[in-house]
């Protein structure tokens, strides 16, 4: 909608266009009421807290960039940065790669496909507190149902090799809580399922039947018709899926609890920033590392955006 | 957007006006038929609201004693909300300038509180309310003697409270942390249970025979586990004399002999059973409020726990024979007269910002008299505050060790949690560092150096923040008074 100051330099405002956009105005004003006071006024005041020393209970003093230099020093800020980046790295492409697949697999003409399509999406809905829950259980190392599965390969496997292999103790050793947390991640790809289904539907049918008749192989179709047809698609994914990865924090929280578990091996940077806020009451420090934060994200976000220009094909573009 | 005048919207669609009708309709019905916070509150009286942590059997004992103060009353009317997470809620509220009236923290959480400002401080109110209150309540309940004196208080219930010279709360229940063990179990492996271990070197002994082995070598049970309930990983030197904390609240002691005695002791358990086998046996433990809890379910014969543990025993496993007594200490420091264990307690504290600081500090003063801590102290299975209990307290106590417990409150040798404000990131340091030493990863001496140094930094850096933000102003100086806003 452009405003009265948009019109043309001279022209004096039609009152039904100034009537207009005062409607516009009211009509979208619980959203901008909303977006002012729960993001924009809250964003500007975590960049004033950032240089300030701030622990909720006490006036902030300011600091200049003492919590910024601060997060270079810490030593537990690093380590939630490598697990954070580790795990944005993983799940990011893994979680691609299986949801494409998953779309490719129900848009092939699978029977019962809408029951499957409802079976991937389901997961999606349920809470993620209710699903760390379960996942607890199916990951307990001494009764757990991914063990249980385990065991007997594991049994086989050790025969062969002739030495006890046992099945990991996935959220109490520190070597398989990442791996955990990543396999757990799989759990919620219905949404992007969704989408990529929608996207291939959306593919011209045209394109492979010429692909077809030029002699082109299956796979041959998927790299140079499906991929380049749904990469818009592809990378609107990835750039959510890169902001959501850098802001895991509900499902190790409660998998793993204080720190992380061991070695802080499931702690992350929205658990570290909530753990300065909220327990440690060092609320600037915390505005810093929101801040820094929100960096990170628009560099891997511009960076993806710029790798797009070679990959990603718009039709009509 | 179709529009009011002169509109393209086709069948069906909204003209702008009725939209706006509609929402507004909907917003007056809101006002009108909306929730209603206080239906339930008799007309006429002073809401008191008060937050605590209590759920379940804890949270209803502590329910029954605000209904019973209500029933007394014609003035103040207490509305309980039990909430999870309750210091961030509380934080978040005294900042804003609209806390509850009466707050109920752990005691480890009033220093933070009060060093920041965020409570009032108790002797004020006392000075300010105290005569008033103690007169009604001479009147209404036949007190002789008035709830704020020291000497009702055993010294560590009183202290609990207390920081830099004042009072920041009130305590309305305590525990002491003991070692419970299955009389049981200890039959069944030809140990006396009428005789538990004293000295650490007795509770090893005791815990190698009631560890047992599968055919497939996985452990079936375990003699004692000290990740189990896991609540206390910072806990182990100081059963061999060590401490965390110098006196004066500035060095980081983590490091010391004692406590690297102490972690060398924990790793000595995983390596004994196999760090492996260990690790897949406790990923098999329960919830703590269930059955399945280890300690309920036999797969642990002894457990380090609070009272509040009868609680539990009594509604899952009534017929467990248990008994608890102090736990075991290195036998170079064992003195039976001073046994060592950690006190805990739960306060009531008023906020910065309260509403009515006069009518809360009521409603605290009630729960604090005898037989009102007595029948809490009795629900929670915890013991007494107070330095005298009543026969029935004992004789009627759900846990059969209370008298025990009530013991340990008066221990010279019982400690706190340490008194500083980054007490939970020095906390989170053992918590991750534990994962390494009952892993076997790594030697006590190295991790407990490395957590020495890093909360060292945490003190440091508190100590500088505190100094340029205050000075020489001490904390009494500068504490809020009642009336004083956010």
């Amino acid at each position: 909608m452009s405003g009265p100051a948009d019109a043309i330099p001279g022209r004096a405002v039609h009152p039904a266009e100034r009537n207009e956009w005062r409607a516009g105005l009211l009509f979208i004003s619980p959203w901008l009421v909303g977006f002012v006071v729960f993001l924009l006024l809250p964003g500007a005041m975590t960049l004033f807290y950032s240089l300030t020393e701030y622990s909720v209970l006490e006036p902030p003093i300011f600091a200049g960039f003492e919590n910024y230099a601060g997060l270079f020093r810490d030593p537990v800020f690093w380590k939630v940065l490598r697990n954070t980046l580790v795990y944005t790295a993983i799940t990011v492409p893994v979680s691609t790669v299986v949801a494409i697949a998953i779309a490719c697999l129900l848009n092939s003409g699978v029977r019962f496909s809408a029951f499957w399509r409802a079976v991937v999406f389901l997961p999606s809905l349920v809470p993620l507190v209710a699903s760390a829950m379960v996942w607890m259980w199916i990951f307990n190392g001494e009764l757990g149902l991914l063990n249980a599965a385990l065991d007997p390969v594991l049994g086989v496997v050790g025969a062969v090799i002739g030495r006890d292999v046992l099945a990991p103790n996935w959220l109490g050793s520190p070597a398989w809580i990442m791996p955990a947390l990543i396999l757990m991640s799989l759990w919620s790809i219905g949404n992007a399922v969704v989408i990529y289904l929608a996207a291939l539907q959306d593919v011209p049918a045209a394109l492979y039947e010429a692909a077809a008749i030029d002699g082109v192989r299956p796979l041959g179709r998927f790299r140079h018709v499906t991929l380049p047809m749904i990469s818009p698609v592809v990378l609107f994914n990835v750039i959510v899926g890169l902001i959501a990865a850098w802001q895991v924090f509900a499902v190790p929280y409660v998998l793993l609890g204080a720190a992380g578990g061991p070695d802080r091996a499931g702690y992350f940077y929205t658990t570290y920033l909530y753990d300065n806020a909220f327990s440690y009451t060092r609320m600037g420090y915390a505005s810093a590392m929101a801040w820094v934060q929100l960096l990170v994200i628009l560099v891997l976000t511009g960076v993806t955006m710029l790798l797009s220009k070679r990959f990603v094909y718009y039709r009509g573009a | 957007m179709s529009g009011g005048r002169g509109g393209q919207g086709g069948v069906g669609a909204v003209s702008r006006r009725a939209a706006l009708g509609g929402l507004g309709a909907a917003a007056v019905a809101y006002a009108v038929l909306g929730p209603r916070g206080a239906r339930d509150v008799p007309p006429g009286r002073v809401v008191i609201d008060y937050w605590e942590k209590w759920t379940g059997q804890e949270g209803r004992a502590m329910q029954s004693i605000v209904d019973e103060f209500n029933a007394t009353q014609d003035r103040i009317f207490v509305r309980y909300f039990s909430m999870s997470t309750i210091e961030q809620k509380a934080m978040v509220s005294i900042a804003g300038g609209d806390p509850p009236d009466v707050l109920g923290l752990w005691s480890f959480a009033t220093p933070t509180f009060a060093e920041s400002a965020g409570l009032l401080a108790m002797d004020d109110l006392n000075d300010a309310f105290g005569t008033e209150i103690a007169a009604d309540f001479r009147a209404r309940y036949g007190d002789t003697r008035w709830v704020f004196d020291p000497e009702r208080y055993t010294k560590p219930a009183w202290d609990f409270c207390r920081y830099k010279g004042l009072s920041w709360g009130a305590v309305s229940t305590c525990s002491s942390m003991a070692l419970y063990y299955n009389r049981g179990l200890f039959r069944e492996v030809g140990l006396d249970p009428d005789r538990p271990p004293r000295t650490i070197e007795e509770m090893d002994e005791a815990s190698e025979r009631l560890t047992s082995f599968g055919g497939d070598g996985r452990v079936e049970r375990a003699g004692f586990v000290h990740r189990e309930p896991g609540w206390w990983d910072w806990i182990w030197g100081h059963f061999f004399g060590g401490t965390l904390l110098s006196s004066d609240g500035r060095r980081a002691l983590a490091g010391s002999a004692e406590n690297v005695r102490g972690y060398e002791w924990l790793q000595s358990y995983p390596e004994r059973i196999g760090r492996t086998r260990l690790l897949a046996f406790q990923s098999g433990f329960g919830n703590y409020n269930s059955l399945q809890q280890p300690f309920l379910a036999g797969q642990v014969g002894m457990v380090l726990h609070g009272p509040f543990l009868a609680n539990v025993i009594q509604l899952f496993r009534p017929d467990l024979d248990y008994a608890a007594v102090p736990f075991p200490v290195a036998s170079s420091i064992y003195d039976p007269a001073a046994p060592i264990a950690l006190l805990e307690a739960d306060t009531l504290c008023i906020p910065r910002g309260c509403k009515h600081p006069r009518e809360a500090f009521e409603f605290v003063s009630f729960v604090q008299r005898s037989e009102v801590l007595e029948r809490l102290a009795s629900a929670h299975a915890k013991p007494s505050p107070l330095a005298e209990v009543s026969d029935s307290f004992v004789r009627t106590h759900l846990n059969r060790s209370i008298a025990m417990h009530n013991g340990l409150m008066g221990s010279p040798r019982a400690f706190v949690k340490p008194q500083t404000r980054v007490w939970p990131q020095y906390e989170s340091e053992f918590i991750a560092g534990m994962g390494a030493m009952w892993d076997l990863r790594v030697g006590a001496a190295e991790e407990l150096r490395g957590i020495e140094a890093r909360a060292q930094v945490l003190l440091d850096d508190a100590a500088l923040r505190h100094e340029r933000r205050y000075g020489d102003r001490t904390l009494a100086e500068r504490r809020p008074r009642a009336g004083s806003g956010a």
